[in-house]
């Protein structure tokens, strides 16, 4: 068996042979319209919670599998909270609608062992990151939500078996006397924690102020705050499901959403290091998809079902929350590719406009292609760059104007703007590389 | 489809016996719980109505779940622990040892902190129905009926969930537990287009049975809403009274939920009175973990503290607080059981099971009759504002807190002497949490519950006092 895309240490879930499981799959297929997939998952997700709090390392351990049967673009899905011979049985049975639908005896799974809890990482987060906020030569109350998750994806179809993917990541919220931060991270590393202690610090400065109401100007947004917008008006405007509900997904291939500085690439094999993704979450391959070249709509974002039903689409891009949801297509590791302008002139001439280094939430609205970003603070630019903080910022606009805003990519992508998303209510960890933009003539309200 | 059998109270203290053995901690707690869910979803994107039935996409998905959690500690060093699965055989929890437990604490409650015995009765575990080919009709039910009321409306997705759980807990404290539930859920989101003007509904319904949701009224009232969102909004809005449908006061109330739970809670609300009622004398807000015939109803919470009926509100005034049985005693008010988990992964926390304002005695038909000049307010406007904040006072009082303010958008009816004038298709209600139970006027005798977490019920409410205005 290959490894996992992400390189990192090879951690087998299935520890015994694929095959048999995905022998029992091709017994179910009754005709060649029909295709049967099996999806076993493990996550773990291990939480420190400040001191003081009862229970305060809160560990957490679940695996199970998934039986689904695709036929005429409709899914019929059995799931278990347990790895076993009989619950895939049992499973196949519920999708296939007979008893003994794989036969008598069910194949023999078998799953490897847990990885090690290794809590030094989570308990030093804390001290890092106080740290970290030290060097900016601040000091705050501070109360720490550490939570590492991990989780292993076997998917085979039919004969097919699909490589293991691993995930590892981490999740921080940051409790201060003046708000929440809450985002995603990589590792706990020093270089992934300190733009966490910029943002609090940001935050700090900017407590108290009133909603800043600009009126039309240059915008310039960090890589993080570009890496939200991005992901709110091209990642999620081009899923399949979303753009359905306007008309036919496969007509907007082509279509001009912005200008030709905006080269944006849907890369689940690029993600930070230990989130690489080598296949979806359907055991397809994962691609390199040019969501926008040069500002024109190239492939959006299909798993299978959309795939079947519009065979212009490539699928690859599907996820699933857990073993109990049907997978969607959906953004993994969003990518703006680098501009020309080197970052300081992103600022040139932009003296009286607003700096926003994050966003804290995103909207939008399928149906009008209406935005909503919330800044929970920004920073006006002066002759030298971002100077006096502001308060809260929103903007609101339409999706394409927000795009056709965009006036100028900077050249230093950075790793930033990672954090869950909650579309339909299934969470997911999204990641993205950008670089800064500067937006202009957009409107902003509070 | 089988359910998986829960394991017996002895089998729990085995294992509590073996995880104090094998960690040293000197309290331990496990909860078991077990479901099933049988789950319908419709993706028609856009599909126009009536549509036929073999024409929809469905996807269906047959779900088992399964899992435990373990509490074990004590004073100063503690665990918690959540596994999917059967619960581990006592020589299973080989695992664990002295160091599994880290810096930490865990109090659990005994009999003596007003617990009672489990029932001796065993578990009715729930046969499983095959509600599959139910749910298909129920869904049918509403896009045909919808589709001759209302040809123009497409279903954008549906979402019928129907299930059973169960859940056995105990600890070395002597607590054991057993709950039960049945619960059918069903989500729907439509558009509509009328004279080139957007509108959407979302409705979310639950009932203790898939029969008891019936196609005919969802789809009345998915029509009502459609027609309400496509509206022409009105060149003016009367600033008078305002009625509320149960649904909308049920949204207000959840906004409310913060003030009525917990010590924090109730000294906010000892303090929105001001030295006045905090409502009408017919105002009564109640709790109630083991409501007849409740979605949610039980004799014990999560960590087997029984239930009861906590008067939150009484006659107007602050009634008693919703307290844990940690908080047993404070102030001199009794503790109920109200600590809830929202799944075996999830350690309990306080929270509302039933909340609600108890229905009154007058006709709902009538308070929208007896509107002067006025709003009738159906239900939140789709993907509009609705929240409350309750940030402390800034005008530098010590310990002060602030007064607390709401804002929701809503879509509903301008009402002259009962006569309707026009609709509202978006309007934006706002005031301070004071105004909205001091202002409130007439309470029905509609009493109504809808889905939150847990389950949140009004009735028709009577309110004045408050803004109204149109929007967007």
């Amino acid at each position: 068996m290959r490894s996992n895309a992400n390189g990192a240490e090879q951690r087998t879930l299935l520890t015994s042979d694929v095959a048999a499981p995905a022998d029992a799959l091709t017994r179910l297929v009754a005709h060649g319209g029909q295709q049967f997939e099996a999806f076993f998952e493990r996550v773990e997700s291990v939480e420190l919670v400040p001191k003081g709090a009862p229970n305060r390392v809160r560990q957490r351990k679940e695996q199970g599998l998934a039986v689904r049967k695709i036929e005429n673009g409709r899914s019929r899905l059995a799931a278990a909270d347990t790895i076993s011979g009989p619950a895939f049985a049992a499973c196949c049975d519920r999708v296939a609608g007979t008893a003994r639908s794989i036969g008598t005896a069910p194949p023999r799974i078998r799953t490897g062992r847990w990885p090690a809890l290794r809590l030094a990482e989570i308990e030093q987060a804390e001290s890092r990151l106080t740290r970290a906020v030290n060097r900016h030569r601040v000091g705050f109350p501070m109360e720490i939500n550490a939570r590492r998750h991990r989780r292993h994806v076997q998917v085979i179809r039919s004969r097919v078996a699909a490589p293991p993917q691993f995930e590892e990541y981490f999740s921080l919220q940051v409790t201060t006397p003046w708000g929440v931060w809450g985002g995603l991270l990589p590792s706990l590393a020093a270089e992934d924690l300190d733009p966490v202690a910029l943002c609090l610090v940001d935050r700090l400065r900017s407590r108290g102020l009133p909603p800043h109401r600009p009126g039309p100007g240059v915008i310039v947004l960090g890589p993080s705050a570009a890496a939200v917008l991005l992901h709110e008006v091209v990642a999620h405007a081009l899923e399949a499901d979303t753009l359905a509900l306007s008309g036919s997904p496969d007509q907007v291939v082509g279509l001009k959403l912005g200008g030709p500085e905006l080269d944006v690439v849907d890369d689940p094999r690029s993600a930070p290091l230990a989130c690489k993704r080598s296949s979806d979450d359907e055991g397809t391959a994962a691609i390199s998809r040019w969501l926008l070249r040069r500002g024109r709509v190239r492939q959006p974002l299909a798993d299978l079902v959309w795939a079947e039903r519009y065979p212009s689409m490539i699928p690859g891009a599907a996820r699933r929350a857990s073993r109990h949801r049907l997978p969607g297509p959906r953004t993994t590791h969003l990518e703006l590719l680098p501009g020309a302008i080197p970052e300081r002139e992103l600022f040139a001439e932009a003296a009286g406009g607003l700096y926003i280094g994050e966003f804290e939430r995103g909207n939008l609205d399928p149906f009008d292609g209406r935005c909503v970003l919330r800044a929970p603070c920004g920073r006006r630019i002066g002759a030298s760059g971002p100077r006096d903080h502001t308060g809260p910022v929103e903007i609101r606009s339409r999706a394409v104007d927000l795009l056709a805003a965009v006036a100028a990519v900077g050249d230093r992508p950075l790793a930033g703007g990672a954090g869950w998303c909650a579309k339909d209510g299934a969470l997911l960890p999204v990641w993205a590389r950008c670089p800064s933009v500067r937006l202009e003539g957009l409107e902003v309200a509070d | 489809m089988t359910f998986a059998r829960l394991p017996g109270t002895r089998s729990l203290r085995l294992a509590l016996g073996a995880v104090r053995e094998r960690t040293g901690a000197p309290g331990a707690e496990l909860y078991v719980k077990a479901g099933n869910t049988r789950r319908i979803e419709i993706d028609p994107w856009m599909t126009p109505l009536p549509v036929d039935p073999d024409d929809l996409d469905t996807q269906v998905s047959i779900l088992d779940e399964r899992g435990w959690a373990l509490r074990a500690g004590g004073a100063n060093r503690a665990l918690f622990l959540a596994d999917s699965g059967p619960l581990p055989e006592p020589n299973g929890w080989r695992r664990l040892s002295r160091h599994s437990l880290r810096p930490g604490s865990l109090r659990l409650p005994s009999p003596s902190s007003g617990t009672s015995p489990s029932p001796a009765a065993d578990l009715a575990e729930h046969e499983p129905d095959d509600e599959e080919t139910a749910g298909l009709a129920l869904l049918h039910g509403v896009l045909r009926r919808l589709g001759e009321r209302m040809p123009e409306a497409r279903l954008i997705r549906g979402r019928l969930d129907t299930g059973a759980s169960a859940a056995v807990l105990a600890s070395t404290t002597g607590v054991t537990g057993r709950t039960a539930l049945r619960l059918a859920t069903v989500e729907l989101d439509f558009a509509a287009s009328r004279d080139g003007r957007q509108g959407h509904c979302r409705l979310y319904r639950a009932a203790s049975s898939l029969q008891m949701l019936s196609a005919d009224s969802i789809a009345s009232e998915i029509a009502e809403r459609l027609t309400l969102a496509t509206a022409l909004a009105p060149p003016f809005l009367p600033a008078g009274e305002v009625a509320v449908s149960p649904a909308l006061g049920c949204y207000l109330l959840a906004l409310l939920a913060p003030l009525l739970r917990g010590r924090s809670g109730w000294r906010r609300l000892r303090k929105l009175g001001a030295g006045r009622p905090l409502g009408p004398p017919q105002l009564q807000i109640v709790d109630d973990g083991a409501l007849d015939a409740g979605w949610v109803s039980a004799a014990q919470d999560d960590e087997g503290v029984p239930t009861r009926a906590v008067a939150l509100v009484r006659d107007g005034e602050p009634g008693e607080p919703l307290l844990s049985w940690e908080d047993d005693g404070w102030s001199g008010f009794a503790a109920a059981g109200c600590r809830r988990r929202s799944g075996w992964r999830a350690l309990p926390e306080v929270c509302h099971s039933h909340l609600y304002i108890a229905g009154g005695s007058e006709p709902a038909e009538s308070i929208r009759a007896g509107i002067v000049h006025g709003c009738y307010l159906l239900d939140r406007a789709h993907d509009g504002q609705c929240h409350a904040t309750f940030e402390a006072s800034t005008n530098g009082n010590a310990g002060g807190l602030g007064e607390g303010r709401f804002e929701v958008d809503a879509i509903g009816l301008i009402i002259r002497r009962g006569v309707v004038l026009g609709e509202a298709p978006r309007v934006r209600l706002t005031g301070s949490v004071r105004q909205l139970l001091q202002g409130i006027r007439a309470i029905g005798d509609d009493l109504r519950f809808l889905p939150a977490p847990g389950a949140v019920g009004a009735p028709t409410l009577l309110l004045t006092g408050l803004q109204v205005e149109a929007i967007g």
